[in-house]
């Protein structure tokens, strides 16, 4: 084991100069690229977060959203189901009284005709029965015309208040 | 013994080993961030780049341990420097040495290598080429000297009171004492460094002597010496990092 204070110089030298060409050409650009990914990284990381946070927002609103479609649609059906309930009712009103109505012009249509028919028939058996009268007692009453006429009434009248 | 392939260019002795082995280190070491930063992305990183920015959290994370990484953030590229540069000269041994056998002074650029130089008949000397450059006491005395100066330059500039401070508490009695520890630090960086990787290497030279038989020994071996080297490599790196943060940073409430 000798020392050579001449290796101990040129080792200082050779290290000195590697140390300075390394700092020089290497280490710089190595040390700010590793600076630059390192901030890549973070950025990275913080956007991946904002966006993480972003989604939950979202899918809060859609969540929201989604139970506001849900209110909506039970609405429109709890409508369409009282209007349409309600739309029966009308129709089933609607029908008793057309039913009822028709009912009522039936009843006075029937009660016109008849008594139409109870006036016509009046007529035709007052002019029947003078006819049958008036051959009957064509004689008797040929020679009183007022007492004809009131022998007629009245039996009109009986015939009037028996139908 | 393997012979250092020393130079004397003036008085000044240049052990050839060491320079070519600091160099291939330093080329590698330097090739290996240029190919790993050359291509730099934020977005879709490849191998290399993530392998190296493995390397930088690693390095910050020996930090962060030490002190406050907020503070300890201008260590970085110290860290890294010396943890990838310990390591990859720590795996240059392994694979192979280069040792050739001189019987007569050779000569080489013009000046004679000086292990051979009183070379006579039948003496002969093996000059070690290739091995790995923290198998040299030098060369980590060297690293270990740049971490000493380092931290005691940082203590005085940061925290110059209490580094002061320091060496004569718990009482100026122990003045001496706390010299011989602040000295011991490197000295112990560059010892423990160098026995590690040189026992590895010396034990690869003598399982090669076994033949055949010392294949599963030598594979074992070289196994083991990958994970010393590493183990090595961190060490170095995270004492370093110890040493500045106990010079530099003054906790509140600590009684240096």
């Amino acid at each position: 084991m000798v020392i050579h204070w001449e290796n101990i110089v040129i080792t200082i030298i050779a290290f000195a100069l590697l140390y300075w060409l390394l700092n020089k050409f290497a280490f710089g650009k190595l040390f700010a690229v590793m600076e630059k990914r390192r901030e890549l990284v973070r950025g990275q990381l913080e956007e991946a977060k904002q966006t993480r946070e972003q989604a939950t927002v979202y899918v809060e609103e859609q969540k929201e959203a989604l139970k506001q479609a849900r209110q909506d649609a039970f609405e429109i059906i709890e409508q369409a189901k009282q209007s349409s309930s309600k739309q029966a009712l009308d129709l089933l009103d609607q029908a008793k009284a057309d039913a009822t109505r028709m009912k009522e012009e039936a009843i006075r249509d029937i009660e016109s005709e008849r008594t139409k028919a109870v006036d016509a028939l009046r007529g035709e058996i007052g002019a029947f029965s003078v006819n049958i009268a008036s051959k009957l007692i064509e004689r008797e009453v040929e020679n009183n015309p007022a007492d004809q006429e009131k022998l007629v009434d009245q039996y009109l009248k009986e015939v009037g208040s028996r139908s | 013994m393997h012979d250092a392939p020393i130079i004397n260019l003036g008085g000044f002795n240049l052990d050839l080993s060491a320079v070519l082995m600091l160099f291939v280190s330093g080329t590698l070491v330097f090739l290996l961030c240029i190919l790993a930063t050359r291509r730099l992305s934020v977005e879709n990183p490849g191998k290399l780049q993530n392998f190296m920015e493995w390397v930088v959290e690693f390095v910050q994370g020996i930090i962060g341990s030490t002190m406050d990484l907020k503070k300890g953030k201008p260590y970085v590229s110290l860290g890294l420097t010396l943890i990838l540069f310990i390591f990859i000269s720590n795996l240059l041994g392994l694979p192979m040495g280069f040792i050739t056998e001189a019987h007569k002074p050779e000569m080489i650029f013009g000046h004679v290598i000086e292990a051979t130089k009183d070379l006579a008949n039948g003496e002969h000397a093996e000059l070690l080429w290739w091995k790995s450059p923290t198998a040299d006491v030098s060369v980590t005395a060297g690293l270990a000297l740049i971490v000493f100066f380092l931290m005691n330059y940082l203590g005085l500039k940061n925290n110059r009171k209490h580094y002061l401070k320091h060496y004569v508490e718990p009482f100026p009695l122990l003045l001496p004492l706390n010299l011989i520890e602040n000295l011991a630090k490197p000295v112990a960086l560059a010892i423990r460094l160098y026995a590690n990787i040189f026992a590895g290497e010396v034990l690869i030279t003598v399982i090669l002597k076994l033949g055949l038989v010392g294949i599963p020994f030598m594979a074992a071996w070289q196994g083991f010496s990958v994970f010393v080297g590493a183990l090595q490599a961190y060490i170095f790196t995270i004492l370093t990092m110890v040493y500045i943060g106990q010079m530099t940073i003054h906790e509140e409430g600590e009684s240096h």
